[in-house]
């Protein structure tokens, strides 16, 4: 999966919520970073990417991500 | 005396510190209903507090203005609101010496306590008491900090010892603040093995915990050994497997699903509906029903997916009334939903031409 579809996805969430929408790279940090995104938010996204993706990179539970980018190569990663 | 206030205790809240001292002088003025509103709550709660064991008053302490107060019965209790999904919450009374009873007073080393709960629930006053009797300092963020803001507060003020539902720890990891913590505490969710490896790995020198509590038994037990569940051997005859494998605590069935995984008891989510969504309770069914009263909603059926964030999350597969276009009354249904708190609202909708019904005549609701 590329990075693109996360920020895609990203950007959709931004704007359904009226949040300002800012550039978003790999390194764009996800919480308690320059977007106005709280837990909630980042599950959405998550749910969001998994269905998109057909893809479940948590199913063993949870793995520590910040990034964009971190979260996107979870997915890659998933894909096999 | 159930609360011995330390001497040593300090509160940190907006941008103050209030000793010991400060706080009893404040609880001559107090009056027995704390209101979670205005600059300094916990410290108007601890006043409440000193004042309620002074006088043998109840306390009131209130969170969410839509309940109504009940007229006091003169108990010297403690009385909070309990986290009601829908409807108007409700009060439980709390005898203030069985909400200390487990808490041992200081033993000289003093560890500084962000404060992640909200300080006027259930979770928030056990913390709250735990400082004020161990004598620690006690970090108090605003009401309304979203947990970015406590990971910036934290780097500012460097507790040491933090205590949060697992939602908050695996937040907490990403917005990885700067901090060298010797106590982690998890409670109100079940944890995960990932979050605990995660959390060892971040924070190398604490004690990390995790805490099983029932509302009606409180602390049922504490696992410190890193690993998710508790030991098998822990079984006996207060805390035992029901024959449809539940955990019955007291006698009581907690409705907790669990499996035994070799010496391990792993939970394995609810036999009933319910859901904790980033701490907070949710029956699939009542957001159902509330659906249901979009006219056009035909028929919905609501699911909770495992999340990695919040441990689930509500999706929603919605049969549309026959007349209805699904492209015209998307928005209507968004702005329906948008009406529920936040963790009840499903973060997708599916349209689908039927609900399917097992042969029960129940909605098949799988747990994953």
């Amino acid at each position: 999966m590329s990075f693109d579809l996360v920020r895609t996805e990203l950007t959709q969430i931004l704007t359904d919520k009226s949040a300002s929408v800012v550039e978003i790279t790999p390194d764009t940090v996800l919480l308690n970073g320059p977007l106005d995104i709280d837990s909630l938010d980042l599950a959405t996204l998550v749910v969001t990417l998994e269905e998109v993706t057909g893809l479940q990179p948590f199913r063993e539970g949870f793995v520590l991500f910040h990034t964009a980018g971190e979260l996107g190569a979870l997915f890659t990663k998933a894909a096999g | 005396m159930s609360l011995s206030l330390d001497a040593r205790f300090e509160l940190i809240e907006g941008g103050q510190v209030f000793t010991a001292a400060d706080l009893r002088a404040r609880a001559e003025t107090t009056t027995s209903l704390a209101i979670a509103e205005g600059d300094q709550p916990v410290a108007d709660l601890i006043a409440a507090l000193i004042a309620t064991q002074a006088n043998g008053t109840d306390l009131f302490v209130q969170r969410n203005f839509s309940a109504d107060i009940p007229v006091p019965d003169q108990s010297g209790r403690v009385w909070l609101q309990t986290s009601g999904t829908t409807g108007t919450p409700k009060w439980a009374g709390h005898d203030l010496a069985k909400l200390t009873q487990k808490i041992a007073a200081g033993s000289g080393a003093k560890a500084r306590w962000l404060l992640t709960y909200h300080p006027f629930s259930f979770a928030g006053v056990q913390v709250v008491l735990s400082a004020l009797i161990g004598g620690h300092t006690l970090i108090a963020p605003p009401l309304n900090a979203s947990v970015g803001d406590m990971a910036v507060l934290a780097e500012v003020t460097q507790p040491t010892h933090i205590s949060g539902t697992p939602t908050f720890w695996r937040a907490f990891l990403m917005a990885a603040p700067d901090l060298d913590l010797k106590g982690v505490t998890l409670g109100g969710e079940a944890t995960d093995q990932g979050l605990l490896d995660a959390l060892r790995t971040r924070f190398p020198n604490a004690h990390i915990r995790h805490i099983y509590a029932t509302t009606e038994a409180g602390v049922v037990f504490t696992v410190s050994d890193g690993k998710a569940g508790f030991p098998a051997a822990w079984l006996n005859d207060t805390l035992a497997i029901t024959e449809h494998n539940t955990l019955n605590v007291d006698g009581r069935d907690t409705n907790d699903a669990v499996i035994i995984d070799d010496d391990r008891v792993l939970f394995r989510g609810r036999l009933d509906s319910m859901v904790n969504i980033g701490g907070v309770k949710v029956f699939p069914e009542e957001v159902e029903a509330y659906l249901l009263t979009c006219p056009v909603v035909r028929d919905v059926r609501i699911s909770a997916r495992p999340n990695p964030i919040t441990g689930h999350i509500l999706t929603a597969e919605i049969a549309l009334d026959l007349s209805a276009d699904e492209g015209e009354v998307r928005a209507q249904i968004k702005a329906h939903i948008n009406a529920l708190p936040r963790a009840q609202r499903p973060v997708s909708l599916a349209f689908v031409a039927a609900i399917p019904y097992g042969e029960t005549g129940k909605k098949s609701r799988a747990a994953s």
